[in-house]
């Protein structure tokens, strides 16, 4: 071993040069803005088109845009929707879903379902915390369905927006049909009147 | 082309050639071009189109253009021609087409993916298929749904007015129930009047909608069709065997379609090759009872039926299976082979009554649509149909002579017949020389026969009767079908013989094309014979006796056979538990308390058993009796065959789980022949199948129908001389004399949208006739007796009088009166006289003279209990006459 190669080592070893190196990162990062934050007390900002948990939306009346007709379920390249759809009776001609579920924990969030559905009933929200110790809990239901659409409606709004599937509220009322054109009286109460 | 040959089917059309899209084709003069394209192969659209009737060219999507001609022709309506130069591609064309569906769709409303028939409609398909994106005048009709018919719904919005229900309704059905009406400026389809529908709701104009304009009430908005799994099966109604796709979703039966579809006017129409392929209203709407909630769904046992606490309690399937096997081998043991009987019904699969009557025999060692073809008849080859019934049947409305008899003398008819075809010498020399003392002995039998006492007591004249008998006589081909209105009557077995007697004397026998049928109830009474299901049979209607066909048997299962006189009927069988020499009965199906009148005291002779074993999908009044009820499978459930009145072996095919814990009747039946000590080694259906096929080759012919000879030499020759004088001697009427104090001539029978109890089952045919516990009669008879729908009568008999209200029924003609027999509601069998027949021992019990009196509330209330009393007294003189 040669002498220069010899005194570098230990002035090294005198100097704790391997501590200081290694070190040299870190109050480096002391003078950098931090990449990581502080989740849960913050929270990232999610873009519009972002795919997270289904939910239901409402016209803005209050009524129930889904009309049960079974396209987002057999959209699903992962078989986690069902649907069971009837006669709504005080509506002649109105069909909607009476239940309906989706088991999240099959979801791929592909928003395939989304696309499918002729009146913009089902939207992806930003909502993606729903981690539990109850797994029965993520086959979402329809009541659940409908309170994330209704807490997260403005994400919803927005997510349809950012997938060009739905225009701002006045004209996504020329764009879409509204299922069924329902008929409230019906005009034909019994036998016409030759026969009676 | 099945049902529509040709459009004129009188005249033998020529052949002419011409030209299909450079091709040269043949084909008969005067066919739709449509037809002659469509047997090219090429797939011309069409929505009003179906072959089955008349082109109805309102679609305008069949366009073809016709060299000569300046714009293009419709090819249903247009005529094949000799030299006609056809094409039927091209961009014209396919714009042509294209208007179409624009039209079509701009008053249509865009409602897919609420519709029905999303993803079954053909509209939806040419406009996919016509790339139409985008419509100039769309306007919506706002026609509210027409929801007042049972079963069906009527969404005028959604109608293209092409007519194939309609169509179909009148020309292939002939029922014709539904019209056109203008109404709200535009064109829709309504049920006659403007009423609701009142037809025979089998659903055909359901079938062929094409779009979703004729709903199914039932799977309404329930799933879309991708989301269905459709099982091809066979019917289990009646004796017909017709093929239907069977709808399920997991374990839910959702609907039954038909091979009738608009779908199928194209390719080579292999599934309506032996008819329209529609189905009736029982196999239609009649599902329900599959997955009904009344299904059992666990074993059943009842440790001693005269303890309080012996109730039938829910038992796992080996416990059950320990006591039936236990208890059966301590009675064989006890009192011997003879001691056990069992009871199949003819709604089992050919595999399973097989397998019932290898069990009893071998192991325990004892015995145990036509009518759419008929109206095919009336429209296609204008035959002369002949109806004889106590009733204006649907059918009798079309046929040509309707004979309506008095109730109760069918038999008294088809004896005039005989007689009349003998005086009027429409003998058949060739078929009857063969055997002269057959015929002088037929002679001599019905010399004491007059025709006007026939014809006072039928209430048919003579003359009528000699002219249906030379029409029956002179035809080159003709068929008699008869059903229960023969059968089931006293003297039953006689009038069947005597129906053969007719074929043969006027030479049917035997000749293609002619025949005598019996239309059955079950739908596989048919198999049960083959199968040997029947005491007197053993399998491939080898008689029992036949030392040659038992050893085969006995060879082949391994056991010897009983006694060749062993075999009991079912009267036999109820004989010989009152008697106490069965004591232990296993019964599959079948639900003798029920069915049978209550003076036969059925309910105290199973009563009497020790072990009574009932095998049943339902909790029926038989199995309320029994020690061990074990819960079977229904049809849509299990595999195996059926094998309908033609002699076609049909394959059912399992379409869901077993509902609960039942399990199908031959998994029961081997695991019980295994517990009893005998190694039945079937895994499935399959292995029991294929067991039968190597005892009766060539029996699975898989749709095609067996060619029978009937070889009447053999029954002409030996005992016939002996046997027809009894045949023709007596003049018997019903068991039930008629008088004057008892007018009315009573007939149970079947509903056209029930069949047996099975059907009372399920909620869809209950919709449309539910049991209403009411006394059908003529409008006349209840204007005379001052009836009207409120009132209530009472009908008495010689067995007793019961209280039920009326309604008035076109069908039924004055002096008779009517009542479903699928119901019990009030027991009206109770009222039926019994007359075994003394040769098939069948019982006779749908036919009674009855009076007919209306009651008030006041005097019923009196009237109820003597009358109990007295019926209670006449039993009690029963029984001791018996005993």
């Amino acid at each position: 071993m040669k002498v220069g190669a010899y005194t570098q080592k230990l002035l090294h070893a005198a100097l704790f040069y391997e501590i200081w190196d290694a070190m040299k990162v870190t109050f480096k990062h002391m003078f950098h803005r931090p990449i990581t934050f502080q989740y849960p007390r913050e929270q990232r900002t999610i873009p519009d088109a972002h795919r997270g948990a289904l939910g239901l939306l409402r016209y803005d009346d209050g009524a129930e845009r889904c009309v049960g007709c079974d396209l987002c379920e057999v959209a699903c390249p992962s078989h986690c929707i069902k649907v069971i759809s009837a006669e709504d009776k005080s509506l002649p001609l109105q069909r909607y879903a009476s239940e309906f579920y989706i088991d999240i924990t099959k979801c791929v969030f592909c928003g395939y379902c989304v696309e499918a559905c002729p009146v913009n009933a089902l939207a992806m929200t930003k909502l993606y915390e729903y981690s539990t110790h109850d797994k029965r809990t993520l086959l979402f239901d329809k009541k659940r369905l409908y309170e994330i659409g209704e807490r997260y409606l403005a994400d919803a709004k927005k997510y349809l927006y950012a997938h060009n599937q739905e225009k701002d509220d006045q004209d996504s009322r020329d764009y879409r049909y509204f299922f069924p054109q329902s008929v409230q009286k019906p005009t034909q109460p019994g036998p016409p009147k030759h026969l009676t | 082309m099945a049902l529509k040959p040709v459009t004129t089917p009188d005249i033998e059309a020529a052949t002419v050639e011409l030209s299909i899209d450079g091709r040269t084709v043949t084909a008969k003069d005067g066919v739709s071009l449509y037809d002659v394209i469509s047997n090219t192969g090429k797939i011309v659209p069409a929505m009003c189109y179906h072959y089955t009737f008349d082109p109805f060219g309102s679609c305008g999507m069949c366009l073809v253009t016709v060299e000569g001609k300046k714009a293009p022709v419709r090819s249903c309506t247009a005529k094949a021609a000799a030299g006609m130069v056809v094409r039927t591609d091209g961009d014209d064309l396919f714009q042509a087409r294209k208007k179409a569906v624009e039209k079509h769709l701009s008053v249509h409303p865009l409602d897919c993916p609420v519709c029905d028939a999303d993803g079954h409609c053909e509209l939806q398909d040419m406009a996919f298929q016509h790339q139409v994106t985008n419509l100039a005048n769309a306007k919506q009709k706002l026609i509210p749904e027409d929801t007042r018919s049972p079963v069906l719904d009527f969404n005028m919005n959604r109608c293209i007015a092409c007519g194939e229900c309609i169509n179909v309704c009148k020309d292939v059905l002939m029922i014709d129930a539904l019209q056109f009406i203008k109404k709200g400026g535009f064109t829709q389809v309504v049920a006659k009047g403007d009423t609701a529908l009142a037809c025979e709701f089998c659903g055909d104009c359901l079938a062929v909608c094409p779009v979703g304009a004729i709903t199914n009430k039932y799977s309404k908005y329930l799933y879309k069709p991708w989301q269905l799994r459709k099982t091809t099966t066979t019917c289990n109604y009646c004796g017909d065997g017709c093929q239907m796709h069977l709808e399920t979703k997991d374990n839910e039966v959702v609907r039954v379609t038909s091979p009738l579809s608009w779908k199928n006017k194209w390719g080579d129409r292999a599934d309506t090759a032996t008819g329209h392929g529609g189905i009736c209203v029982r196999g239609r709407f009649g599902f329900q009872y599959i997955d009904s909630q009344a299904r059992l769904r666990q074993p059943l046992v009842r440790r001693d039926r005269k303890l309080p606490e012996g109730k039938l309690t829910e038992t796992p399937w080996l416990e059950a299976m320990q006591t039936v096997v236990d208890r059966l081998a301590e009675i064989k043991a006890k009192h011997g082979a003879q001691a056990i009987a069992g009871l199949i019904t003819a709604r089992c699969t050919n595999e399973e009554l097989y397998l019932f009557q290898k069990l009893m025999r071998a192991v325990i060692g004892t015995n145990p649509l036509t009518a759419v073809r008929v109206k095919e008849a009336i429209r296609v080859y204008k035959s002369q149909v002949i109806v004889v019934d106590s009733a204006q049947t649907n059918i009798a409305k079309l046929a040509s002579y309707p004979m309506v008899v008095t109730p109760g003398t069918e038999g008294l008819f088809v004896q005039g017949l005989v007689k009349s075809v003998i005086e009027q010498d429409l003998i058949d020399a060739e078929t009857t020389g063969k055997h002269p003392e057959a015929l002088a002995a037929l002679k001599r039998a019905v010399a004491d026969v007059s025709l006007e006492t026939i014809a006072a007591r039928t209430g048919i004249s003579v003359e009528l009767i000699n002219e249906a008998a030379s029409i029956f006589a002179e035809a080159p081909r003709a068929i008699i079908l008869c059903a229960e209105g023969v059968v089931r009557r006293p003297d039953g077995y006689q009038n069947v013989l005597k129906l053969v007697d007719l074929a043969w004397i006027t030479g049917k026998l035997g000749r293609p094309g002619c025949g005598v049928n019996t239309l059955t109830e079950e739908v596989n009474e048919q198999g049960a014979v083959d199968m040997g299901a029947a005491p007197e049979f053993l399998p491939g209607q080898a008689r029992f006796d036949d030392e040659a066909a038992r050893d085969k048997f006995a060879k082949a299962w391994g056991a010897a056979l009983p006694a060749a006189s062993s075999g009991a009927n079912l009267m036999e069988i109820l004989q010989r538990c009152r008697s106490g020499a069965i004591k232990a009965l296993y019964v599959v199906g079948e639900n003798p308390v029920a069915t049978l009148p209550a003076s036969l005291d059925v309910r105290t002779a199973l009563e009497q058993l020790e072990l009574l074993i009932c095998q049943d999908p339902f909790m029926t009044e038989t199995a309320q009796l029994a020690h061990i009820v074990l819960p079977a499978c229904t049809y849509a459930e299990k595999e195996g065959t059926f094998t309908n009145l033609e002699g076609k072996v049909l394959r059912v095919r399992q379409s869901m789980d077993p509902i609960g814990e039942s399990l199908p009747d031959w998994h029961v039946m081997t695991s019980l022949a295994s517990g009893l000590g005998s190694q039945f080694e079937y895994e499935s259906s399959q292995d029991i199948q294929s067991e039968i096929m190597k005892l009766l080759p060539g029996y699975y012919n898989l749709g095609e129908p067996r060619t029978l000879s009937p070889r009447p030499d053999a029954y002409l020759s030996n005992g016939y001389v002996a046997e027809v004088g009894s045949r023709y001697g007596v003049v018997r009427e019903a068991v039930s004399e008629r008088n004057d104090h008892r007018p009315f001539g009573l007939v149970m029978g079947q509903l056209l949208y029930h069949s047996g109890k099975l059907s009372t089952q399920a909620s869809g045919l209950l919709t449309i006739a539910p049991s209403a516990g009411r006394l059908h009669m003529n409008a006349q008879d209840m204007e005379r007796l001052g009836l009207t729908d409120e009132t209530r009568v009472r009908v008495t008999s010689e067995q007793g009088s019961l209280e039920m209200g009326v309604k008035d029924d076109l069908s039924v003609m004055p002096g008779s009166c009517f009542f479903p027999e699928h119901f019990n509601d009030p027991p009206i069998k109770d009222l039926m006289p019994v007359a075994v027949d003394s040769v098939t021992g069948v019982p006779y019990f749908k036919f009674a003279w009855v009076k007919i009196e209306p009651v008030s509330r006041d005097a019923s209330a009196h009237a109820t209990p003597q009358d109990k009393a007295r019926d209670k007294a006449r039993e009690k003189a029963k029984d001791k006459g018996r005993a």
